[in-house]
């Protein structure tokens, strides 16, 4: 009987034995076993989930901001509750998801550093300003749509934890959804300055919603090892047509166009056509340089080190190790 | 010895006395609305995502009330609670000043969320018994999450006040600062003697006397003092506001002015 | 670097009197105290909940998943089981029809 350790012997090729464990690894995972912080896994296998999970947690850290940024201005007490509680449930998954990066063993302290250092990435879409109200409504309905897309796929990976937090967050963006396109119905079928205001929303919006799920499989180099370990069941391709399938009929429902004249849907092939976005703006914007990753880091730096004599408070009080009480005064 | 509770609204109310209810509505409706307000400006930012899904918690309950609060003030035949907060300006307001003042640091906000929130427990203490029903039972079922505000307050601030020298005296300054504005959440108003004489709920200064127990002794076991002999900041209740408010309404209006008739 | 982000707790959240506590995740905080305060919010603000527990993470002994083996039966095991009775059919023979 262990206290919940972890096992990290002979886990890279070249090690004795690795290339058994591997394929008893493989075969499990295969079956649909799913993997749990107290096994043997590949080093790949680990740092592969790291990088993911990691930039998957930050993604709703940093997205938190663009949307937290427009509740003190949301124009009903419905859709300022609704939003407060959406974006709470943002930093709840990154809380759930930096849980779940951690059982691989990496210090949240790391995982948050890595972060606001820029060494740690985070999706494109969090890199650029909701400039308006529509923003909001688009980010809210179209980004949590793709989000989804992926998370449902995710949740039926192999990592045991990380698994589990989609589950628990896949149950959460049920009401994401509902409330991003009610949002968006209601800008929509509005008044002439609201329609408009979504419209701009969309054509800004529209590129980064077709880079969100990746590059295409071509340019993916993980995507083959992620695919055969089960941590991802679906390429970005894929993933890009399921959200296209099921919005692009809503969006042109609502009488909005999206600003790509190639955009349609071949019947014989059954699949969306679109101009392929230029991927090597995607990396350039995920590296740090999108309109607002400056100010997004900038934003995470801040509320970390301002936040540091907080923490360091609340360890010195648990540890017994307090500033003494003032004299009495009597 | 309460008059009888009044189930419907505007049942055989005098003019005088139907103010008087109006009034308090709208100070409790302001208070929590502006306060809420304020706590949701920390969503993404707290100093530990933890603390951060907390506050943001605290602040949907605050919102809630407000609109609850609103909502009896549109069964008494005011606007609904949309145009009551959306559409009003700064010298329609009846939040006391502790509402309305900037975030500040995390020591500055968890201890105004503080003592606030002990006011706010002594007031609904003394509302549960409110002789206008639909108050009395608006103020019971909100008990429980104020416990919960009240808990949080009390566990934040005693391990903030005993935890490092920085922390110390941040909490320190936060509670010199924010005292003052907190005396005005019991600013005496011209119809405190009509709502004592309705049985709706006791004058302000006695239940700043009640807060007052609430709050010396967590501050005590924080290491902290309030500030002897401070003047209250008085003025919210008859509508006269810091500019911040004005700022905190300009921003929180913006959108909705952008087009008041439609639907958002 | 030192750590800041405080020990992990676990959670386990009670749904109504009656119910088992049901393990739903863990939260950083500097003791048990604050880790009721801040895992109300993080696993009680949606489901119904009338009790939580925190135990720090170090509390938790386990088992190793290379020893999940201990647990499999290595012989049948059915007489364990009302299923691994014939005694309905007996006691039917013998006139008893009335649940066993």
């Amino acid at each position: 009987m262990v206290q919940m350790a972890r096992i990290e012997t002979g886990d890279r090729p070249g090690d004795p034995g690795y290339e058994e464990r591997l394929a008893a690894f493989e075969a499990r995972v295969v079956r649909g076993d799913k993997v749990e912080p107290g096994d043997w896994m590949p080093h790949d296998y680990r740092q592969q989930l790291i990088r993911l999970i990691h930039v998957h947690a930050n993604s709703e850290i940093c997205g938190a901001l663009p949307e937290g940024g427009w509740i003190p201005h949301a124009p009903t007490f419905q859709r300022k509750l609704a939003l407060c509680a959406k974006v709470q449930d943002e930093v709840g998954h990154a809380q759930l998801l930096y849980r779940a990066c951690e059982t691989l063993g990496k210090s949240r302290e790391e995982l948050v550093e890595d972060l606001i250092s820029g060494k740690a990435k985070y999706s494109n879409v969090f890199h650029y300003h909701a400039r308006t109200w529509a923003d909001v409504a688009i980010i809210a309905w179209l980004i949590d749509a793709a989000a989804i897309v992926n998370q449902a796929m995710m949740a039926e990976g192999s990592y045991g934890p990380y698994a589990r937090a989609l589950k628990r967050i896949c149950y959460e963006e049920a009401f994401h959804l509902t409330h991003g396109y009610d949002m968006c119905i209601t800008l929509a079928t509005g008044s002439p300055v609201q329609r408009e205001m979504i419209q701009d929303a969309l054509n800004r919006w529209w590129t980064p919603i077709m880079m969100f799920h990746g590059p295409g499989d071509r340019e993916s180099k993980h995507t083959a090892q992620l695919m055969r370990w089960r941590v991802k069941l679906k390429t970005n391709d894929e993933q890009r047509q399921m959200f296209l399938k099921k919005y692009m009929p809503k969006i042109l429902n609502l009488g909005l166009t999206v600003p790509d004249p190639q955009l349609r849907y071949d019947e014989q092939a059954r699949e969306w056509r679109y101009t392929e976005p230029d991927w090597e703006e995607f990396k350039r914007v995920v590296n740090g340089n999108g309109p607002a990753s400056a100010l997004r880091l900038r934003t995470r730096r801040m509320a970390h080190e301002e936040g540091r004599w907080v923490r360091e408070a609340l360890t010195a009080a648990a540890a017994g190790r307090t500033a003494p009480l003032p004299a009495a005064a009597n | 010895m309460n008059p009888a509770p009044t189930a419907s609204p505007n049942a055989a109310l005098s003019a005088e006395q139907s103010a008087a209810l109006v009034d308090l509505l709208f100070r409790l409706a302001d208070d929590e609305l502006v306060i809420g307000h304020r706590a949701s400006e920390w969503t993404g930012l707290g100093p530990i995502i933890e603390a951060d899904i907390a506050l943001s918690s605290m602040a949907q309950d605050e919102i809630g009330h407000a609109q609850a609060y609103y909502r009896l003030l549109h069964d008494l035949g005011r606007p609904d609670p949309d145009t009551l907060a959306f559409l009003r300006g700064p010298e329609e307001f009846r939040c006391a000043s502790l509402a309305a003042l900037p975030r500040g640091d995390w020591a500055f906000s968890i201890t105004r969320q503080f003592l606030y929130d002990a006011a706010e427990s002594v007031r609904l203490e003394a509302l549960a018994d409110c002789s206008y029903r639909p108050l009395a039972e608006l103020a019971r079922k909100v008990a429980g999450e104020e416990k919960y505000h009240l808990l949080h307050g009390r566990t934040w601030v005693t391990k903030l006040g005993r935890g490092t020298d920085e922390s110390r005296s941040r909490m320190q300054a936060a509670v010199d600062a924010a005292f003052p504005h907190a005396l005005g959440l019991f600013e005496p108003t011209k119809h405190d003697r009509t709502i004592a004489a309705m049985g709706l709920q006791p004058p302000e200064l006695a239940l700043r006397d009640r807060w007052a127990d609430v709050v010396e002794p967590v501050l005590a076991e924080a290491g902290l003092s309030a500030p002897a002999g401070v003047e209250p900041v008085y003025g919210g209740r008859a509508g006269r506001h810091p500019p911040e408010l004005a700022e905190l309404l300009e921003a929180m209006q913006k959108v909705y002015r952008i087009d008041p008739a439609a639907k958002w | 670097m030192t750590d800041t982000q405080w020990p992990v707790f676990e959670v386990f959240h009670q749904q109504a009197r009656g119910e088992p506590h049901v393990h739903v995740g863990s939260i950083h905080a500097p003791d048990a105290e604050t880790a009721l305060v801040l895992a109300k919010e993080q696993f009680g603000r949606r489901q119904a909940c009338v009790n939580l527990w925190v135990v720090p993470i170090g509390a938790i002994s386990a088992t190793s998943y290379e020893d999940a083996d201990i647990f499999q039966h290595g012989s049948d095991k059915s007489y364990r089981e009302a299923y691994g009775y014939e005694t309905t059919k007996r006691a039917r023979s013998i006139g008893d029809t009335q649940e066993i």
